[in-house]
């Protein structure tokens, strides 16, 4: 249907951004494809080597998954930071990647978890990392005629994975105006393997920071310091490219990416059962 | 003609695509319990439940609603007796000017089906996507506590 109408048919998911557009003019299609009904995306399923989540799992599914898996519960949180109770029964998890805001609040999860987006279209599915899926404000990698499907985290073969994500706020139903998340893989050796980031809300997509995560990789979560962790935060933060708007000043972004960088790793070696000295 | 089930009755909407479940609850059904203030999802008034979940019909596609059970604050009393929730909302003050009053009620039914016993501080989160205007907050949440003690009495008589 998609491919048949061209770029006047769009997606209609749980419709909370959609409902927006199409009020405020954003958008005018003259088709809406409603997947709100189609239980094959409406999934969460936990294996060995990965987590998958549907593209049309409600918010509200997804925070009543807490129990399944500490990465679940870790996203479950976040969800219980977004929308309102009554709106996250119908807000779904690939309608907020898809939305593509750069002030969404999973987004900067999948991207520090490394996660990768799975998109269907004609000719079957192909996948691009949750990094490369956000083009610009609103704007994706998945094409006109196709469909995001899922996401899927992967889980480390040989050790464990733990991630916090942290954002300012000024009221429970606002967007974030700054967020940060980071997740932190621990080898058995104890050695620290792979360090993601993800930065919300300082640039018109969701930025990592390859270099801050290389300056914390291989080390030993024992030797891992409050100050390591500052110095981690620092270079990542050198990375956001914030705008002043009527949420906050380009400056107090700046400022406070880095502390909620500094944060979300923290609580990510803490989680390992590190002790931060 | 679109059938919905609405309050456990079938009930007939127009098949027009572009309007919102609240909008045809309102308009067509005259259902207008079911009240709209900011239209954007974040004030809660408009809330209904969408097989037993809470949900903001300002947001949702009126077609939308086919196949699902509907409850409207219509639909919560049992003829003249008042649902337990609605009771207690008349016994706390929980309201004043009472616009955002059908929404509260709706949100407490869904939250109270979750977390029967809760304290007031779940019940603050619980209810935390819904506005009063006037600030009568401290008494909407007694109301909720009231209404969970009577819901909890109802189901212990039924033992
Ligand atoms: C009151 C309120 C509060 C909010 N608070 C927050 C918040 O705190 N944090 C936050 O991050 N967001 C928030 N949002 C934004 C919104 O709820 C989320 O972005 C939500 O997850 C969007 O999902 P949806 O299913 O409603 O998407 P829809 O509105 O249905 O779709 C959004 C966009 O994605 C496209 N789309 C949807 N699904 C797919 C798919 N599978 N494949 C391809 N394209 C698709 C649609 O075409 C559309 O362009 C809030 C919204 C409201 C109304």
């Amino acid at each position: 249907m998609l491919a048949e109408h061209g770029p006047d048919a769009m997606i209609w998911a749980g419709g909370t951004d959609m409902t927006l557009h199409w009020q405020r003019e954003k958008v005018s299609p003259t088709v809406c494809v409603d997947i709100r009904d189609v239980s094959q995306l409406d999934f969460i399923e936990v294996g060995n080597d990965a987590i998958r989540i549907g593209a049309m799992t409600a918010l509200a599914t997804l925070e009543r998954a807490a129990g399944r898996h500490h990465i679940l519960k870790m996203l479950s949180d976040i969800t219980k930071l977004m929308c309102t109770p009554q709106t996250r029964t119908l807000a779904t998890v690939g309608g907020n990647m898809c939305n593509a805001s750069p002030a969404a609040d999973l987004s900067p999860a999948f991207v520090a978890l490394d996660a990768t987006a799975v998109i269907f279209g004609r000719n079957g599915t192909r996948e691009v990392t949750a990094y490369d899926f956000f083009v610009g404000v609103n704007r994706t990698a998945v094409a006109q005629d196709e469909i995001l499907q899922e996401v899927t985290i992967p889980l480390p073969s040989d050790g464990e994975i733990h991630g916090s994500y942290r954002r300012i706020d000024r009221t429970v139903v606002d967007i974030a105006l700054v967020n940060g998340s980071a997740a932190v893989t621990v080898g058995i050796d104890g050695v620290i393997s792979k360090v993601g980031l993800g930065l919300g809300a300082v640039a018109p997509i969701i930025l990592n920071a390859p270099d801050a995560s290389a300056a914390l990789e291989g080390t030993s979560l024992a030797d891992v310091t409050r100050d390591k962790l500052a110095e981690v935060a620092a270079i990542a933060a050198r990375h956001a490219k914030p705008i002043t708007d009527v949420r906050a000043s380009a400056g107090y972004r700046q400022d406070m990416v880095e502390v909620m960088l500094r944060r979300a790793l923290e609580d990510a070696i803490t989680n390992h059962g590190g002790k931060l000295r | 003609m679109t059938v919905l089930k609405v309050n456990g009755r079938p009930v007939e909407i127009s098949d027009r695509g572009d309007r919102t479940l609240a909008d045809a609850l309102r308009n067509d059904l005259g259902l207008i319990g079911t009240r709209v203030s900011c239209a954007e999802g974040e004030c809660g008034s408009c809330t209904i439940l969408v097989d037993g979940q809470p949900s903001t019909s300002c947001l949702m596609l009126a077609q939308q609603a086919e196949g699902k059970e509907i409850t409207t604050i219509e639909g919560l009393a049992d003829g003249d007796n008042l649902h337990p929730i609605q009771q207690a909302f008349v016994e706390e003050q929980g309201f004043q000017c009472g616009f955002c009053t059908p929404g509260l009620i709706i949100s407490a039914k869904a939250f109270l089906a979750e977390n029967p016993n809760p304290t007031a501080d779940e019940v603050a989160v619980g209810m935390s996507g819904n506005i009063c205007r006037c600030g009568a907050y401290p008494y909407i949440v007694k109301a909720v506590l009231r209404g969970a003690e009577k819901i909890r009495a109802v189901a212990l008589a039924a033992e």
